[in-house]
C-alpha cells in the first residue's frame, strides 16, 4: 500500500510540558537553597549534594536493573531526589551516611514500591526521618561558625531568644538547605511562575500552622507575639517543607479539595510535632505521615463531575447551581479524617512524653556508668550548671575545635568535690564526630577518658577506644598532652595509634580542650 | 466582569492563522464521489438508489430509516456505478453509494421546493430539515430535525449557535459568519421561532473579534437574537461546556442539552438550514478547512460532500515540496481521526482536513503517571483522568463507572496536557465505548 500516514488515537498535538522537564524546573528552583546552603556551610556542604545526588542516580540505575525495568534516570527524578535529602541534612553528617540515606530513599522508598509515581512517601524525606531515627546524634548535630549550638526552634523551645532576620536570611545553624527562607522563597516564586506547583497546599499548610502558633502563643499567655510567630514560621525547615516536600506531585492529593485538607493536615500535625513533642522540629514527620493519609484524603475529596446530579433539576432551576449531592458524605469523612490526624497527633507527641522519663533514666544510667569508669575513686556525681556559650568562646579563643557538653562535680562518700567529669564533643576526627568523657580531680590529675561516641574506621581509628590507649591518660599531671610516634618518653606524651593520627590528635585535643576548661574555671574561682 | 467560559480546559497552539483570513472558494470535483451510508449518529440511510440509475445534484439516493436517521443527497450529477462498502475516514469499511462524475453538475430544480415562509407551521419547517438531510456539522453528525423537536417544546428558552471553533486550526466555520453573516442570522431566526419562549446566542470565541464584531452590529435591533463572547479554551464549543458557559446551566451524560433547556448547532448547520428551508437546497455541501504545515497553500473550500480527500489536497496546492505529510487528520487536532489513507471521501462531519509533517506523538513514549494533577486541572468533565485510566486498565468497570467515567466526553485536555505523555484520553475512551456497547446488548 502506498502513502500510508501514521494513524493514533486523538489528541494529535500535546503540550511541550514533559516529567524531565518539570524535574529540572524543580532542580533550577532549589539552586538558590543550595547555593547559599554551599556559601553558608562551605565545602562539606557540596561534598554532601554531590554524594547524595550522585549516589540517589546510582541507586535508581542499580535497582532497576536489578528489578529488571528499564531505566528512567533521565528522568531526573533520583537528581531530585538526591538534592533533596542533601538540603535536609546537617553539614555535619558524614558522607557514608548519606549514601545510605540516598539508598534507602531510591530502594527502599521508591524503587520497592514500584518506581516513579507509586512511592508512598516523599523518598528524601523518609530517608531523612530514617537517619534521623538511626543517627539521631549526628543527624540533629549542628554548628554554626565553628560552634556547636542548637537549632533556633531549639532555642526557641527551651525559652531562649532568636534573631528572626537572621533565620530570614539563613545565617543560622541548621540543615544544608533550610536555613535560608528567602532563598526558598525565591525558588518557590520560579515553581508557581513556571506553573510546576500551586499554592494550594503551601498556603494551607501555612497558614493553619500559623494559626494554630498564634492560638498556643495566646493561650501560653505569650501574648499576640509576632516575632514568635515569625521564628515558627522561618525555622525548621517549615518554608522548604510546605514549597518543595508537602507539594510532592507523587505523594500529595490529586483532587483540588484533597489538596487544602492535606495542608491543613499538615499544618495540625507540624503544630501538633513541634509543641507537644520531643524535639524541636515536625515537618519531616508531619510530611510523611501525612503522605501515608493521602490515598485515605482522595477518596473522600473525588471532585464531583461536571453536571453531575444536574438532570434532577429543572430549566432555571439548573442554572449556576451547585447540587448537594455527596455533600454529607465529603463532610463526615473529613471530619474523620481530622479526628485521626488530631488523635494520631497527640499520641505521637505524647508517647514522647511517656517515654521521656525512662529514656532520660537510661541516658542518666549510662552517663553515671561513664563518669564513673573515668572517676573511679568518686561516690557521687551533681550537674554543674555553667554558660556552654562562654566556654564555647573560651575553647575556640585557645583554639580548640571543641566543645563542653557537659561538666558534673564527682564528690567523695562524705560528699566533698574532689573534682571534675567533663563530656566534651570534638569535630576534629577523622569522621568528624567524637563525644568524649574525661574525669579530672580538683589537683588537675587526669583520671581517665572513656567515649561516649565514636564512629572512626575499624582497626585503625577505633582502636582509640582501648584501655592501652585510654589508660596512657589516666593518672597524669599535665597542662597538656602531645601525641609522638616515637613511643612516648614524657608524662605528657602519648603514642599515637598507628594509622589513625588524626584520630589520636583530635581525641588529645579534646582532652586538652578539658583540661585548659577545668584550669579556666578554677581560676575563675 | 470575565469573559463566558467554564472551569479546566486547555490552550494549545491556535494555528488559524494558515487559513483565517482565506475567503471560502468552492471546489467542483471531478472525480467519483462516495456516500457512505453513516454519516450521521443513528440507523444508516437505506438507498433508494439502484446500480446504474442516473443522478442529478441534489437528488435524493438514500432515505432515514428512523427516528435518527438522515436522508443522502448527491452533490454531483452522474452515474450510480456501485453500491459497495467503501473506507471511511473512521478507518472502517461502510456501505457506500458510488456515483460516477459526468462532469456536468446538471441540478434538479430547487426553485420546486422553496416555499412561502409564512404558510408553513412549524411542523412544516422541521420537515423541509429532515428532508434535507441536515446533521449536525461540528463532527457528530445529529439529525438537527431530531434536536429541533424536544419532548416538551415549551421548555426550550435558548437555541446556541456554536461559533466557538476551538479546535485549532479550524477556521470553516469563521469564514460562514464572516462572509455570510445574513443567512446565519435568518437560519438562527428561523430555529428561534420554532418555539414559543426561545432566544437565540450566536456564542463566538474571542479570539474572532472581527466576527463577534460583526454579527453584534447586524443583531443591535434583534431583540431575540444576542451575541455572546465567550473566552478562547479549548474545548469552549463542547457542547456541555457552551451550554454552561452560556447559561450557568449543567448537562451531564444522562441528559439531552434540552433537558436543560437549550439546543445547540453548528454555525454551518444553520447555514444549511437556512439553505434548505429558504433556497429549497438539500445538504451537499460543507465548508472543509485543508490546513496544516505540510500543505503548500492552506484554504478553506465550499466542497461537494462525497468529494474524494485526495482531490481537496490537490486544490490546496498539494504538499508542501512534495514532500508527504507523516500525518493527516480529518477534523481538529484534538478530536480528529488520523486516516492511513486519502482515498476516503469527505463526509458531512468532516470540518477539516489537517496535513501535519511530522507526527509529535509518536516519537513521545509514555512513563509512569507522577500524580501531577494537570489532568483534572484541565478536565471540563471535572473527573480525576488519572484514576479513570488506571481503573480502565484494570478492567474495573464498577470503580470507573462509580467515579463518573460516563461523564468524560473525550476532548482529549488530559493526554494533551500529561508531561507523562499517558494516552489517557484513549484508555478511557476505550472502556467507554465497551460499557456503552455491553448496555446496548
Amino acid at each position: 500500500m502506498e502513502n500510508v500516514f501514521k494513524i493514533s488515537s486523538s489528541p494529535h498535538v500535546r503540550d511541550k510540558k514533559t516529567t524531565t522537564g518539570i524535574m529540572l524546573d524543580v532542580i533550577i528552583a532549589l539552586l538558590p537553597a543550595a547555593i547559599f546552603g554551599i556559601v553558608n556551610f562551605g565545602f562539606d556542604a557540596l561534598i554532601l549534594m554531590l554524594t547524595c545526588i550522585v549516589s540517589c542516580v546510582f541507586f535508581e540505575w542499580a535497582a532497576q536493573t536489578v528489578l529488571k525495568r528499564k531505566t528512567t534516570i533521565h528522568d531526573l527524578s533520583a537528581v531530585v531526589t538526591g538534592l533533596l535529602l542533601a538540603l535536609n541534612l546537617s553539614p555535619e553528617v558524614p558522607v557514608w551516611m548519606a549514601i545510605l540515606g540516598s539508598a534507602f530513599a531510591i530502594i527502599i522508598v521508591k524503587q520497592l514500591f514500584g518506581g516513579l509515581g507509586y512511592n508512598f512517601m516523599n523518598p528524601a524525606l523518609g530517608a531523612r526521618c530514617f537517619l534521623l531515627i538511626s543517627f539521631a546524634g549526628q543527624m540533629t548535630s549542628f554548628t554554626y561558625d565553628g560552634i556547636t549550638t542548637a537549632t533556633p526552634l531549639a532555642i526557641l523551645k527551651s525559652g531562649g531568644t532568636v534573631n528572626v532576620s537572621d533565620m530570614f536570611f539563613g545565617n543560622i545553624a541548621g540543615t544544608i538547605g533550610e536555613t535560608s527562607v528567602i532563598c526558598i522563597l525565591a525558588g518557590a516564586v520560579y515553581l508557581v511562575a513556571r506553573k510546576i506547583i500551586k499554592l494550594t497546599i503551601p498556603l494551607t499548610y501555612i497558614g493553619t500552622f500559623a494559626v494554630c502558633i498564634m492560638i498556643y502563643a495566646l493561650s501560653a499567655g505569650r501574648g499576640f507575639d509576632l516575632s514568635y510567630l515569625a521564628a515558627h514560621l522561618c525555622g525548621g525547615g517549615l518554608m522548604l517543607g510546605a514549597f518543595f516536600m508537602a507539594t510532592d506531585y507523587v505523594t500529595s492529593p490529586i483532587t483540588p479539595n484533597g489538596k487544602i485538607v492535606f495542608g491543613v493536615i499538615l499544618g495540625i500535625l507540624t503544630f501538633l510535632f513541634r509543641i507537644y513533642g520531643g524535639s524541636a522540629e515536625g515537618v519531616s514527620y508531619a510530611i510523611i505521615f501525612s503522605n501515608l493519609l493521602v490515598p485515605l484524603i482522595e477518596r473522600c475529596t473525588q471532585p464531583k463531575a461536571f453536571g453531575k446530579g444536574a438532570e434532577l433539576m429543572a430549566g432555571e432551576e439548573n442554572s449556576g447551581k451547585k447540587s448537594r449531592m455527596n455533600v454529607k458524605s465529603i463532610v463526615i469523612a473529613t471530619i474523620a479524617i481530622f479526628v485521626i490526624t488530631i488523635i494520631a497527633g497527640f499520641a505521637l507527641a505524647y508517647v514522647h512524653k511517656i517515654t521521656k522519663q525512662p529514656i532520660a533514666d537510661a541516658n542518666q544510667k549510662a552517663k553515671e556508668a561513664a563518669y564513673k569508669e573515668v572517676y573511679a575513686d568518686a561516690d557521687s556525681f551533681t550537674v554543674l550548671d555553667f554558660d556552654e556559650a562562654e566556654a564555647a568562646e573560651y575553647l575556640s579563643g585557645q583554639g580548640y575545635k571543641c566543645d563542653i557538653e557537659e561538666i558534673v562535680i564527682a564528690k567523695d562518700k562524705t560528699g566533698n568535690a574532689i573534682g571534675y567529669v567533663l563530656v566534651v564533643n570534638s569535630h576534629e576526627c577523622y569522621d568528624g564526630y567524637m563525644q568524649l568523657a574525661m574525669g579530672v580531680t580538683n589537683e588537675g590529675v587526669t583520671n581517665g577518658i572513656s567515649f561516649l561516641s565514636l564512629s572512626e574506621t575499624a582497626g585503625l581509628g577505633m582502636e582509640a577506644d582501648t584501655d592501652s590507649f585510654k589508660s596512657q591518660f589516666a593518672g597524669k599531671k599535665v597542662e597538656t598532652f602531645e601525641y609522638t610516634k616515637q613511643g612516648a618518653s614524657a608524662d605528657n606524651e602519648i603514642d599515637a595509634l598507628s594509622g589513625a593520627t588524626i584520630t589520636t590528635d583530635g581525641v588529645v585535643n579534646a582532652v586538652n580542650a578539658g583540661l585548659s576548661y577545668v584550669n579556666y574555671l578554677k581560676g575563675g574561682n | 466582569m470575565g469573559l463566558l467560559t467554564f472551569s479546566g480546559g486547555i490552550h494549545p497552539y491556535e494555528g488559524k492563522e494558515l487559513t483565517m483570513e482565506k475567503p471560502i472558494k468552492e471546489y467542483l470535483p471531478k472525480g467519483d464521489c462516495v456516500y457512505p451510508l453513516n454519516q450521521h449518529i443513528g440507523a444508516p440511510a437505506v438507498p433508494v438508489v439502484k446500480k446504474g440509475d442516473r443522478v442529478l445534484v441534489g437528488q435524493k439516493i438514500a432515505e432515514a430509516s428512523g427516528f435518527v436517521s438522515a436522508n443522502i443527497h448527491s452533490s454531483i450529477s452522474g452515474t450510480v456505478k456501485a453500491i459497495e462498502p467503501r473506507l471511511t475516514s473512521g478507518g472502517t469499511k461502510v456501505t457506500s453509494i458510488v456515483v460516477e462524475n459526468d462532469g456536468q453538475f446538471e441540478e434538479v430544480d430547487f426553485s420546486e421546493n422553496v416555499m412561502d415562509l409564512s404558510t408553513l407551521y412549524r411542523e412544516d419547517i422541521k420537515d423541509i430539515i429532515k428532508e434535507a438531510g441536515i446533521v449536525g456539522l461540528g463532527g457528530a453528525g445529529f439529525p438537527a430535525n431530531v434536536k429541533l423537536s424536544p419532548k416538551n417544546e415549551d421548555d426550550i428558552d435558548y437555541i446556541i449557535v456554536n461559533g466557538a471553533e476551538c479546535e485549532p486550526y479550524l477556521t470553516s466555520d469563521y469564514r460562514r459568519m464572516m462572509e455570510e453573516a445574513d443567512k446565519i442570522i435568518l437560519g438562527l431566526q428561523i430555529c428561534v421561532n420554532l418555539f414559543d419562549n426561545a432566544k437565540g446566542i450566536i456564542a463566538i470565541e474571542d479570539n474572532k473579534p472581527e466576527a463577534i464584531k460583526l454579527l453584534t452590529e447586524k443583531l443591535k435591533d434583534n431583540d431575540k437574537i444576542t451575541v455572546n463572547a465567550i473566552k478562547t479554551k479549548y474545548p469552549q464549543g463542547a457542547e456541555r461546556q457552551l451550554i454552561y458557559a452560556n447559561t450557568g446551566r449543567y448537562v451531564n451524560s444522562k441528559m439531552l442539552p434540552a433537558d436543560a433547556g437549550c439546543i445547540v448547532h453548528n454555525v454551518d448547520t444553520i447555514h444549511a438550514i437556512y439553505e434548505a428551508v429558504i433556497e429549497g437546497k438539500p445538504l451537499i455541501k460543507r465548508v472543509v478547512t485543508v490546513t496544516g504545515d505540510a500543505i503548500e497553500k492552506p484554504c478553506n473550500l465550499l466542497v461537494r460532500i462525497g468529494t474524494n480527500l485526495q482531490e481537496l489536497i490537490a486544490a490546496a496546492g498539494g504538499f508542501k515540496d512534495g514532500i508527504m505529510p507523516e500525518k493527516i487528520v480529518v477534523g481538529g487536532p484534538m478530536m480528529g481521526k488520523a486516516v492511513y489513507s486519502l482515498d476516503v471521501p469527505s463526509t458531512k462531519g468532516v470540518s477539516a482536513l489537517l496535513c501535519m509533517s511530522h507526527d509529535e506523538v509518536a516519537a513521545l513514549e509514555p512513563t509512569n503517571c507522577i500524580r501531577c494533577g494537570r489532568c483534572v486541572d484541565v478536565c471540563p468533565g471535572r473527573v480525576v483522568p488519572s484514576l479513570l485510566a488506571k481503573y480502565a486498565e484494570h478492567g474495573d468497570i464498577d470503580s470507573f463507572l462509580k467515579h463518573d467515567g460516563m461523564e468524560c466526553c473525550e476532548c482529549g485536555c488530559c493526554s494533551y496536557i500529561c508531561p507523562a505523555k499517558r494516552h489517557l484520553t484513549q484508555t478511557i475512551a476505550g472502556t467507554r465505548k465497551l460499557i456503552l456497547a455491553n448496555k446496548k446488548k
